[in-house]
C-alpha cells in the first residue's frame, strides 16, 4: 500500500465524519442564538437559577442537621439524599451550559479576558489542588479562547469533583449516620458548587460580553450574508 | 476504448448535462464557480474522447486534459474553502494558514519526490496531486466543523463526493501500478469511469434537490 493511498483513505474517512455529522440547521440556530445574544436577561436569568439551586441545597442541608440533631438518623438520611439529587441536577445543568459555552467560544472572535484560577476560594482539597494547577498552566497560555477554555475546563472538572464528593459522603453517611465528617464534607462541597457556581456565572459574563462586542449592524450584515446564500 | 467505456463515457456525458442543468435552473452554479468550469471541462474533454477516440483517445490529450482537470479540483477546494470562511475573518486567518501549508507541502512533494509527468509513469505523479486536492478539502471540512461555520448543502455535496472518488482514483492507480500497464489498463480505466458516473449522479441528484430554507428565529441557546 502506497503513502498516498494512506493519506487519501484518512483524509477521505475525516472528511465524510466530519462532513456527515454536519448539521446546518443546529449550526444556524446557534449562530442565530449567537448574533441575538439576550445579554443582561441571559444573565439574570442564570443568577436566579443559581441562587434557586443553591438554596434548595443548602434548606436540604439545614432540615438534614436538623433531624441528625434530634437523632432521626433516616430521616436525616432521606434529606441528604434529596439535598444530592438537587445537586446532581444542578451540576447536569452547569455541565451542558460549559459544553454550550465550549462550542460558542470558537464562534466569537475574541473573548474578554478572565482571571487565572485560583484555588483559593474552594475547601476541597483536590478542588484546590486542581484549581491551582490550572492557574499555573493559564500563566503560559497567550491566547484569550485557550485561556477561556482553561476555564471551562476546570470548571466541568470541579463540579464532576464535588459531585463525587457529594456521593462519597452521602453514602459515607449512609453506613455511619452518627459520625460528623461525612456531614462536613457534604457541607463543604456545597460551599465549593457556590464557589464554582460564581465562577461559572463570571465565564459566562465574559461570553455574552464578547457576544455584545459585535455590533448590531455586522451582527445583522453577517446573519444575512450567512443564510443568503441558502435562498 | 472498449465498447463498455464508450457506454459508460456517454453516460457520464449524459449525466453532465444533468448536473449542469441543476446547476443552472437551481442557480447553484454561483455558489462555486470553479465548479461549473470544472464541469464543463470534464463534459468537453469526454465529448471529445468519446466522439472523436481516433483524434483525442492518446497519452498527450490524456496529460493535457488530467492537467487541466487537477488545475480546477485545486481552485474548487480553494473557492469552496474562501466562500466558506468569507464572512468569518478568525476562520478565514486560519484556513489560509492551513491551506497554505497544504499547498507548500504537496508542491514540494510533487517537485522533489515525483518523475517529470508522463503518461507512462501517471501512477507516480497523478496520486501525490488526488491526494493533496483531498486533505484541501478536509483541511477545509475539519475547520468548517471547528468554528461551526455554515455550509450551504451544495458545496458539502461537492466535497461528500469528490473526496470517495479521488479515493478511488488513487486505488486505481496503485493497481495500474502493481499489475502492470498492459495487463490493468482497461480494467482501472473501467474502474475509474465507473466510480466517476456515480460521482456525477450523486452531484447531479444534489444539484436538482431543493435545499431547506432555514428556519425562523427560535428562543433560547442551542446546546
Amino acid at each position: 500500500m502506497t503513502v498516498e493511498i494512506v493519506l487519501s483513505s484518512i483524509g477521505c474517512v475525516l472528511l465524510c465524519y466530519t462532513l456527515g455529522r454536519y448539521n446546518r440547521a443546529l449550526t444556524l440556530q446557534r449562530w442565530q442564538f449567537v448574533l441575538n445574544a439576550p445579554e443582561r436577561q441571559a444573565i439574570e436569568s442564570l443568577r436566579r437559577r443559581m441562587a434557586v439551586d443553591s438554596a434548595l441545597v443548602r434548606q436540604a442541608l439545614e432540615a438534614a442537621g436538623r433531624a441528625r440533631g434530634a437523632s432521626r438518623a433516616p430521616d436525616a438520611l432521606t434529606v441528604l439524599r434529596v439535598a444530592l439529587d438537587v445537586l446532581e441536577d444542578a451540576g447536569a445543568d452547569r455541565l451542558t451550559r460549559l459544553r454550550a459555552m465550549g462550542v460558542y467560544s470558537r464562534m466569537v472572535r475574541a473573548i474578554q479576558p478572565l482571571p487565572p484560577p485560583s484555588g483559593a476560594p474552594f475547601r476541597g482539597a483536590r478542588l484546590r489542588v486542581a484549581a491551582t494547577a490550572a492557574g499555573c498552566v493559564h500563566r503560559f497560555l497567550v491566547g484569550t479562547q485557550e485561556r477561556f477554555r482553561l476555564w471551562l475546563l476546570v470548571l466541568g472538572l470541579g463540579v464532576r469533583i464535588v459531585l463525587r464528593g457529594g456521593r462519597r459522603s452521602a453514602d459515607a453517611a449512609d453506613r455511619a449516620p452518627d459520625r460528623a465528617k461525612p456531614w462536613e464534607d457534604f457541607a463543604r462541597g456545597v460551599d465549593d458548587f457556590e464557589a464554582l457556581d460564581g465562577c461559572h456565572l463570571t465565564a459566562f459574563e465574559a461570553l455574552v460580553a464578547s457576544l455584545s462586542a459585535v455590533d448590531r449592524g455586522g451582527r445583522l450584515r453577517l446573519w444575512e450574508r450567512i443564510v443568503g446564500d441558502a435562498s | 476504448m472498449s465498447e463498455l467505456q464508450l457506454a459508460v463515457a456517454h453516460a457520464v456525458k449524459l449525466a453532465l448535462v444533468v448536473l449542469l442543468a441543476g446547476l443552472l435552473r437551481r442557480g447553484k452554479a454561483r455558489l462555486c464557480w470553479s465548479f461549473l468550469a470544472y464541469a464543463l471541462a470534464i463534459l468537453v474533454g469526454n465529448s471529445m474522447v468519446s466522439l472523436w477516440p481516433d483524434r483525442f483517445y492518446n497519452p498527450p490529450f490524456w496529460v493535457l486534459k488530467q492537467g487541466v482537470y487537477d488545475a480546477l479540483k485545486m481552485a474548487i477546494a480553494v473557492e469552496l474553502a474562501w466562500r466558506a470562511f468569507a464572512a468569518f475573518p478568525g476562520a478565514m486567518r486560519a484556513a489560509r494558514r492551513v491551506l497554505l501549508a497544504l499547498l507548500a507541502i504537496s508542491t514540494l512533494a510533487l517537485a522533489s519526490l515525483t518523475p517529470p509527468s508522463s503518461y507512462l509513469t501517471l501512477w507516480e505523479w497523478q496520486p501525490g496531486i488526488a491526494t493533496a486536492a483531498v486533505w484541501l478539502l478536509t483541511a477545509t471540512a475539519l475547520l468548517v466543523v471547528w468554528y461551526q461555520v455554515p455550509l450551504h448543502p451544495w458545496p458539502r455535496a461537492i466535497m461528500l463526493g469528490l473526496a470517495p472518488y479521488l479515493l478511488v482514483f488513487v486505488a486505481a492507480l496503485d493497481l495500474l501500478r502493481r499489475h502492470g500497464w498492459a495487463a490493468f489498463r482497461e480494467g482501472a480505466g473501467l474502474l475509474d469511469s465507473l466510480a466517476y458516473l456515480s460521482l456525477v449522479v450523486f452531484w447531479a441528484w444534489a444539484a436538482w434537490r431543493r435545499d431547506p430554507v432555514p428556519a425562523a428565529p427560535a428562543q433560547g441557546s442551542p446546546a
